[in-house]
């Protein structure tokens, strides 16, 4: 079966593996203490009931005033704090629902607010996330030359820790601050962080919703505001550093895939070159003094070009003079670049040596490494274009 | 300045101006009814403790008890279909919040859980999601074929259109069967469908919380797991083809300085010259 379909089925597998083990534990956790609660909670009513000689349909009518009441009790929940607070919970996703809209209209700019805001919102956190590793890796690298370190470049492990550290230390710091502020214990005010940062948003706890804070305390709300924001960055730039590749690595594979069939279809009208195919596709070898030689048979720069291609497979593009042809529009006019290429800090032995063959590196590594770490690369929205040196 | 700073600089300020322009938007909106609504509660409620002359403890007895009955008028949350359905709000981060572990070990149990459950699910969605769009992808062709086009590449404004249509119908669909099962007007089921599938989950709206829908209606529990599940891949699918290339977009600009840096670029101008457009 094909790889990606392989991955497919053992992620739905696990999915629903998690799922099912996931409900047996906290229903382990919880139903006890929720049939128990309910019991008592029931007593109580009845008592009120008979204390207050209520019938059933006044405790209903009463049940219906305190629980629409609720939300207000929180303040004014609708004016520009408040849709401010509001606002945030849509676009990141948060969603706590301690105020949703209640006119139709409301709901309807809602849901096309957030048809736009969430995509935005996004790319928005990835990005700077990214801005921040690329940082965050710079002055690791320059702690490691002060510190006088032998190996001064920053390895992915660096990167993992610094950023788990990061994560704790926002959710640690947002748990003292909210316990302080909100009255909260310090586990669950940090349970509100990590629901919060982690856009599940359950609701049961919500920041703002205390002695009409939205509306009294500026500062808090700033704070608020600004820890949110700070706080998902915080977690995007790690799920950029960690999770991020793995969200295109059914993509990565679909293109290799491709590419490969692509190099196996173009075998018609380039005749002269069909000897050299084969090259590319046993990966294995690296027939360098074979191709450097064949390069000096033929003339032109594209020849030269298909040489690239089929000594590297790392590199692929296409060249103008392809254009017509039999390589399928499945691929992308795109430059793959493996990810041990550009990492100048590994064990890139393989990266050294562009003299000899003229490729940056050798079939062996780019095709075994892709698999493992594999980020190629894509860049849909430049195409790189040949331009020819003769 | 460097292409990556300016593009993120961009974004955070769009992203504040949305924010500003939204919370504008919906104080105009809602305020004004929020501000209604809260004065006819409050003149009720004052009726109320009058007629029926509620001290004011025994006042805030009753508050406190009708609102930690809430989620157990919907039922036994936490047997085991209502752990699933917890579950499943947990590692989509859809949390409505209908139920939500009262226990301190269900909370810590709940973050240890979502740690692992949260990624697991971005990267099964997203890996399913690009299978389905590959499978479309192909039908698209084969369609093309036989309806005898001359072109039977299949485009990318194809494609998005194919998404977009899917996901649309997705929510048609979940809003017909709920505002059916639920009893919700058809657009009321559309918004809950919209804001599940977008995984911000409110829980203004929350579906099986009808009296012991969770423990007698089997087939229509097991419907509403496989919605939110199938919904979510078709959204996910749809992202999948529109938004994941910008995600890594920053990423890629980095790799293509670092590679323009000038050791690297020794072999590349061995033979060849690019030029980046």
């Amino acid at each position: 079966m094909k790889r990606q379909n392989a991955r497919t089925l053992a992620l739905i597998m696990s999915i629903l593996t998690y799922l099912v083990v996931g409900a047996a534990v906290f229903e382990t956790l919880e139903s006890k203490q929720e049939k128990s609660h309910k019991r008592k909670l029931d007593a109580r009513k009845y008592e009120l009931m008979r204390k207050y000689n209520l019938t059933k349909e006044n405790f209903e009518e009463l049940e219906h005033v305190v629980l629409q009441l609720n939300p207000h009790k929180a303040g004014l929940q609708w004016k520009f704090a408040g849709s401010f607070y509001f606002a945030i919970t849509v676009i990141t996703t948060i969603g706590y629902g301690h105020a949703a809209p209640s006119t139709d209209s409301g709901k309807v700019f809602c849901m096309f607010y957030a048809l736009l805001g969430i995509p935005l919102t996004l790319v928005m956190f990835q990005s700077l996330g990214e801005r921040i590793n690329t940082f965050v890796r710079y002055l690791l690298h320059q702690a490691k030359k002060c510190l006088g370190m032998r190996h001064t470049e920053v390895s992915m492990a660096n990167m993992v820790t610094v950023g788990f550290f990061s994560c704790m230390s926002t959710l640690c710091v947002g748990a003292v601050a909210f316990s302080h502020s909100e009255g909260w214990s310090f586990l669950n005010a940090f349970y509100y962080c990590f629901i919060t940062l982690t856009t599940i948003g359950f609701g049961d706890y919500v920041a703002l919703q205390k002695n009409e804070a939205l509306q009294n305390d500026p500062q808090y709300v700033a704070f608020c505001f600004v820890y949110i924001l700070t706080g998902l960055t915080v977690i995007g730039a790690f799920l950029n550093l960690v999770v991020l590749r793995f969200l295109t690595m059914n993509t990565e594979d679909e293109r290799r895939d491709a590419k490969e069939k692509a190099l196996l279809s173009v075998s018609k009208p380039r005749g002269e070159v069909a000897h050299l195919l084969p090259v590319s596709i046993s990966a294995s070898s690296t027939p360098v003094a074979d191709n450097t030689t064949k390069a000096k048979d033929f003339k032109g720069v594209y020849t030269e070009v298909l040489q690239f291609q089929t000594i590297c497979s790392c590199l692929w593009y296409r060249s103008e003079e392809k254009e017509q042809d039999s390589i399928p529009n499945m691929i992308p006019q795109e430059m793959t670049f493996s990810d041990a290429y550009l990492q100048q800090n590994n064990d890139c032995a393989h990266y050294m040596e562009p003299g000899s063959t003229g490729c940056v590196c050798s079939p062996r590594q780019c095709t075994s490494i892709s698999p493992i770490s594999g980020l190629h690369i894509f860049s849909p929205f430049r195409m790189f274009k040949r331009r020819s040196s003769v | 300045m460097k292409k990556q700073n300016v593009r993120t600089l961009s974004l955070i300020l769009c992203m504040f101006s949305y924010l500003l322009v939204g919370a504008a938007v919906f104080d105009a909106l809602e305020s004004e009814s929020e501000s209604s609504r809260r004065r006819i509660l409050e003149q009720k409620r004052n009726e109320m403790k009058k007629k029926y002359r509620f001290s004011e403890d025994d006042y805030r007895e009753i508050e406190r008890v009708v609102l930690q009955a809430e989620p157990h008028r919907a039922g036994r949350q936490w047997k085991f279909a209502g752990s699933f359905y917890f579950a499943i709000t947990v590692i989509t981060t859809i949390g409505y919040g209908h139920a939500a572990p009262g226990t301190d070990a269900g909370k810590i149990f709940c973050m240890f859980y979502a740690v692992l459950g949260i990624p697991l699910t971005l990267v099964m969605f997203q890996s399913l999601g690009e299978r389905m769009n590959t499978f479309v992808r192909y039908l698209l062709h084969k369609l093309k074929q036989c309806l005898g086009f001359r072109r039977t590449e299949v485009s990318m404004e194809n494609m998005v259109l194919v998404g977009f249509l899917s996901c649309i119908g997705t929510l048609c669909v979940g809003a017909a069967a709920f505002s059916h099962f639920e009893g919700w007007t058809f657009f009321h089921s559309y918004y809950y469908c919209f804001i599940t599938l977008t995984t911000i989950g409110f829980g203004d709206f929350v579906a099986l919380q009808k009296k012991e829908d969770l423990q007698e209606k089997t087939p229509y529990v097991a419907f509403s797991f496989m919605y939110i599940l199938v919904g979510l891949t078709v959204i996910g699918a749809f992202l999948n083809l529109v938004v994941l290339r910008f995600l890594t977009m920053n990423t890629e600009d980095e790799r293509r300085d670092a590679q323009e840096r000038p050791n690297h670029t020794i072999c590349l101008s061995h033979t060849l010259e690019y030029e980046v457009f």
